[in-house]
């Protein structure tokens, strides 16, 4: 009777379930997203160039800065009335979003990976989200062009694939250091980090060339905070060390972090009686560092770069006004260096195009034709250095205004 | 109407019970349009609101609410034959892994099934598997074992995953402070896993006695003692820069040499590296589950001072329970650094502790079948969802849903979805006021 | 010593601290001494007081600048609305997540898990609903240093914060000793069976002792997100610190948890003089582990129904 029973049920139920579970597993090994492969629109081999960044998330408008950049030169390339001209192949856009993280990052790395069509990534944007997911990316040698992850330890790694077109953080500390001790000819500054990974390295290159320059300074790490979903840290923390800061009677805080933390510790600062200058770096160079902490406290803030504004006319005007037209916003942090990098990507496709066909185009000979590439930008001249790393370095300086405008002050 | 009929039917409709039911139905449905409403806009805190509630798609969750509600309220009458088929179902499967010959079938299927899979599934799935199903579905069983089988409410178990990350980068030298001497990289494993375990017994001891609320809050405090550690500590963590450069396993012993590989196709060697020894913690942990360790975890479990009493040491035993989870989760953490190559402390934070929790919950505590069902199907869950890119969901709102299912779960089926027969009656007692259910109860340190 | 420098800043910072740490300790406690319940879930409701406040106070002030007498009137109707929104979540997570559990006599674990779901679905329900983003709360008043002591500021907000804590706990303690609710809550939290028995209504005790606690966390949500804005994360930390608070002056402990809530803001405070600020919590986080492990029941150790 059990057997009967047993059969009967495994006929009823368990065929239906174990078909249908194949079909589920066949059908997901096909659901990844990917766009048209080779054979798209008409009879032209289409690529995919895709970015990698956070779309999403407290940090989510530098993402989008340079999202937006990257497709508007994708779409300005297919127009064919680009700096390109007319290209043999069709170029898609794809966008995905690590949140900055590098638990996000690796399997967003995989579904690239995985996607045949996508022949070189911009990104990742945050230099954790690099770490975790480049291996992959090495992996299947699939260039990645950051437009922003900044932290030096990217280079030393011995990927092949990785190229960065804005200067490490071992050239925005030192850089600043010297800004403050020769152009502000302050004596003593108070370091700052938030306990991320970019703001570590970035404050530690800035103390040691600091104290080469004779300047004296005290470095302390206050976490990012649950507020700013930036850390563990509670924003009581910052009257504590914003005493500390004003007893020390340093000339300057140089802050490495975001523009979020930034603000709540500057209205700190400002509350306790800090009458010294505030100084911060990129992560910190967008108005809502401004709205944050009020324009009274955040006027005369500097802020260093290894991205520029664009000269608003010339060449780039078309850039911004395009950008806006696109995006429904400004231009900002980086959108620029992303739009260079796009291009470069562009630029190595047309010659790869020319010398091995439109449709042969392959991951490794991307690599192999960024490593060798010269290609004049709105921000730059790009050339790579063996490790990756741009050649040539530049910092810059930007200032915010008493009503809250920012503004670039010239190059460190 | 007669006097002498009873009430109406429309008068026991409105019998106050099925009215609250009804009540707790559509606020249940409303709550879940929210849920699954668009995201609100920066700054217009009442958007997301409106265009959840006030909206057309409203009145589909209010008709799914009082077709729920008709469900709950005259499952009784139902079709008959319906549940007469559902239940001979469950007894007939019931009956049926009783019997040993079909049990080891199907967990013979199972394994030819789990190793066959992953070759089929695009990279993508691949690494799902790998890094969010098994990784997770490993720590769900050590978990399980300090919640399920002795009862502890661990918040801060993530932080011995933390440890073993750690140790792994340690002996790879990928740490500024550099191992005594070379490893083979085979056994980075043990000694990683034995230091996550001494770091379990060294936390355990002075805190196990204490009881279940305040060992929750303790743990967590641990868990957030030692995430802020590792991030200021930079020069033996490398601080809130992490880690990078982290060996990936390799054996080298006895001639035999496999190196497992970088990157993408790092993926099946990983997984069947997990396999292994999740299929080895399942035999172990059923083993301990029907040996003394574990009639004295339950024992601790239902009856903490009756246990004591018949001459167990709770606390002994409590550290055992403790030991083993951390050291599962431990071996979690090995692989996990061995594979990513890079650890960013700040990533382990409380909420990745809860999430297991949620899973061990959510499948059964106690119940081996269940923490596996449990964490394989919500991790599979919210990947499917995320990958797919279904319009109403967003994965931002992930712990929305999941914080959500904790409540329902503890209110409607705290057992879990899987649970041991033994929980079950267990919390069914504790409902009618014999035993306790779980090590929170009884102490003798309650204040 | 380490601390002598920036002493009295620190004291004081520590103290403003403390009196926010103390309000929400006292949520935990009196939920503690009714139920033998870790409200996880308090920390939201601290989170709804925060935007409670921000919502009443956005539509109140425009771009204008209070001073004077309006700014007391704008505080009082900010701290309002905050408490209100406090009170209501309170009283519907004891509705929704409790009570359904006390109805069918669950294990105490179902307890705690039930509050730590709640916690994390209300917490990210709000950053779904409101944004991500903190959302600074127009200033009710003007914040200066409005006088020195040994050279150390005091400004506006430590005032209004210390006037407001004050004015609450007075209140909190005539409603514990004096009204018949008080009574009520006393003698659950001394015997709930007994009580009952006496006439008590349980169900009614205990959903208005959520509610109370939950008035005081959210006006305390309120006050911690004046400078720094509202938003959804902002409740896990000050909630765990005051829980610490409340453990350490002993849990069910009324008075325990306002000096508690104090001692803990200050020696936090005061040993970032001697640490970097990045073990701050750590300290906080150690206190906790010590008392629990050493000394449970606290600094005072009694109970709600002995106390006040």
């Amino acid at each position: 009777m059990l057997r009967v029973a047993i059969v009967r049920r495994i006929v009823r139920y368990a065929v239906p379930l174990v078909v249908g579970g194949v079909c589920l597993a066949a059908c997901s090994s096909s659901s990844s997203p990917s766009p048209s492969t080779t054979g798209g629109s008409g009879s032209l081999p289409s690529y995919t160039i895709a970015y990698e960044g956070p779309l999403s998330g407290g940090d989510a408008q530098l993402g989008l800065n340079m999202k937006f950049a990257v497709e508007l030169a994708i779409n300005q390339a297919n127009s064919g009335t680009s700096q390109f001209g007319k290209l043999p192949f069709k170029l898609n856009f794809l966008g995905e979003d690590d949140q900055g993280s590098p638990s996000v990052s690796p399997s967003v790395a995989t579904s690239l990976v995985d996607n045949s069509s996508v022949i070189a990534v911009v990104g990742p944007a945050f230099s954790g989200a690099t770490k975790a997911a480049e291996p992959t990316f090495s992996g299947a040698n699939l260039a990645t062009v950051t437009p922003s992850a900044t932290n030096p330890a990217l280079a030393t790694q011995g990927w092949s694939n990785f190229f960065r077109v804005v200067a490490d953080d071992n050239a925005q500390g030192p850089a600043d250091a010297q800004y403050i001790a020769n152009t502000l000819h302050i004596k003593s500054v108070y370091v700052v980090n938030d306990a991320s990974a970019y703001a570590v390295g970035l404050t530690a290159a800035f103390a040691s060339e600091a104290r080469s320059l004779g300047m004296t300074v005290t470095s302390e790490q206050v976490p990012g905070t649950t507020q700013c979903s930036e850390g563990t840290g509670s924003v009581t923390e910052y009257p504590a060390s914003a005493t500390k800061v004003v007893s020390s009677g340093a000339g300057a805080l140089y802050y490495g972090g975001y523009y979020c933390g930034f603000a709540d510790f500057a209205k700190a600062l400002r509350s306790a009686g800090f009458k010294g200058q505030l100084f911060s770096d990129d992560g910190s160079l967008d108005p809502h560092y401004v709205s944050g902490a009020g324009a009274t406290v955040a006027s005369g803030t500097l802020i260093s770069c290894p991205c520029q504004t664009l000269a608003s006319s010339g060449p780039a005007s078309a850039f911004i006004s395009q950008f806006k037209t696109l995006a429904g916003f400004a231009v900002g942090t980086y959108s620029a260096e992303s739009y260079d990098a796009t291009n470069t990507i562009i630029k190595a496709l047309k010659s790869l195009a020319a010398t091995d066909g439109a449709s042969k185009i392959t991951r490794a000979g991307v690599v192999q034709g960024l490593k060798s590439i010269t290609f004049v930008g709105l921000t730059k001249t790009i050339k790579f250095k063996s490790n990756g790393d741009i050649a040539g370095t530049a910092e810059y300086v930007y200032k915010v205004g008493p009503s809250g405008t920012i503004s670039e002050v010239g190059p460190a | 109407m007669s006097v002498h009929e009873g009430p109406s039917r429309l008068n026991r409709l409105r019998d106050s019970r099925d009215f609250r039911r009804l009540g707790a139905c559509v606020f249940g449905m409303l709550v879940l349009a929210l849920v699954t409403g668009p995201e609100g806009i920066q700054g217009n805190p009442t958007y997301g609101v409106i265009q959840s509630w006030l909206r057309p798609r409203v009145v589909g969750f209010l008709i799914a609410a009082v077709v729920l509600w008709a469900l709950m309220t005259f499952w009784g009458r139902l079709s008959g034959r319906i549940r007469a088929e559902v239940v001979e179902v469950a007894d007939v499967g019931r009956r049926l892994f009783e019997s040993r010959l079909p049990r080891f079938g199907t967990y013979l299927l199972l394994i030819v099934l789990a190793v066959l899979l992953p070759q089929i599934l695009s990279g993508t799935w691949q690494e799902i598997t790998v890094d969010q199903i098994g990784t997770y579905v490993l720590l769900a069983l050590g978990l399980n074992v300090v919640v399920g089988f002795a009862g502890l409410l661990d918040l801060g178990y993530i932080a011995f995953y933390l440890i073993g990350a750690y140790s792994t980068a340690y002996w790879s030298g990928a740490l500024p402070v550099q191992p005594p001497f070379d490893l083979n990289p085979f056994f980075i494993i043990p000694f990683a896993v034995l230091a996550a375990m001494l770091t379990g017994v060294i936390l355990g001891t002075p805190t196990l006695r204490l009881r279940g609320d305040y060992l929750a809050i303790v743990t967590l405090g641990f868990g957030e003692i030692i995430q802020i550690v590792a991030t200021n500590l930079q020069g033996v963590t490398g601080g809130a820069e992490g880690v990078i450069g982290i060996r990936h396993f390799s054996v080298n012993l006895f001639g035999v040499r496999y190196a497992w590989p970088v990157g993408a196709t790092a993926n099946l060697p990983y997984y069947y590296l997990l396999l292994g020894f999740v299929v080895v913690a399942l035999v172990i942990f059923h083993l301990l589950e029907h040996s003394r360790v574990g009639r004295a975890w339950t024992a601790i479990r239902e009856d903490e001072v009756a246990a004591a009493a018949c001459g167990i040491n709770p606390l002994k035993y409590k550290i055992m329970a403790f030991a083993i989870g951390a050291s599962t989760s431990g071996f979690a953490g090995v692989l996990f650094a061995s594979k990513i190559g890079f650890i960013d402390p700040t990533e382990f934070s409380v909420q990745m502790s809860i999430l297991v929790l949620i899973l061990v919950v959510f499948g059964g505590q106690g119940s081996l079948a269940g923490a596996l069902v449990g964490a394989a199907f919500i991790q599979w869950g919210q990947n499917f969802l995320r990958v797919l890119n279904v319009g109403w969901y967003n994965e931002q709102d992930l712990y929305v849903y999941l914080g959500g299912l904790l409540v329902v779960m503890m209110i409607f089926r705290p057992q879990g979805v899987l649970p041991s027969r033994r929980r079950s009656r267990e919390i069914g007692l504790a409902e009618h006021g014999i035993g306790t259910a779980d090590a929170m109860s009884a102490g003798e340190t309650a204040p | 010593m380490c601390f002598t420098q920036n002493f009295w800043s620190l004291l004081i910072e520590g103290l403003a601290n403390g009196f926010i740490y103390a309000l929400i300790a006292l949520g935990y406690t009196l939920v503690y001494g009714v139920l033998r319940l870790i409200n996880f879930a308090h920390s939201e409701v601290f989170m709804s007081g925060a935007f409670g406040g921000l919502f009443v106070l956005q539509n109140l002030i425009g771009s204008r600048q209070p001073g004077g007498l309006t700014s007391v009137w704008l505080v009082a109707i900010g701290i309002a609305g905050a408490a209100a929104a406090g009170g209501a979540v309170a009283f519907l997570l004891e509705r929704v997540a409790y009570r359904p559990l006390r109805r069918r006599n669950a294990p105490r674990l179902a307890f705690l898990i039930s509050a730590i779901g709640a916690s994390y679905f209300l917490y990210n329900l709000a950053g779904k609903e409101f944004g991500r983003q903190a959302i600074n709360i127009p200033a009710p008043f003007t914040n200066g240093t409005v006088f020195t002591v040994f050279g150390a500021p005091v400004q506006t907000y430590y005032l209004v914060v210390a006037a407001v804590t004050i004015v609450l706990l007075v209140l909190l303690d005539r409603v514990v000793a004096k009204t018949r609710l008080g009574q009520g809550i006393r003698s659950v939290a001394q015997d709930a069976e007994t009580a009952s028995l006496m006439g008590v209504n349980i169900d009614r005790t205990i959903s208005l002792t959520f509610v109370i606690g939950g008035l005081l966390g959210g006006a305390a949500g309120f006050l911690y997100a004046l400078p720094v804005g509202a938003v959804f994360t902002i409740g896990f930390t000050p909630g765990l610190k005051a829980f610490t608070a409340a453990v350490l002056g002993g849990i069910g402990n009324v008075r325990g948890a306002m000096i508690g809530g104090l001692l803990l803001g200050v020696v936090e405070n005061l040993s970032v003089a001697c640490i970097s600020t990045s073990w701050r919590d750590v300290v906080a986080f150690g206190i906790l582990v010590i008392v629990l492990m050493f000394r449970p029941t606290g600094l005072f150790g009694e109970r709600l129904g002995r106390s006040a």
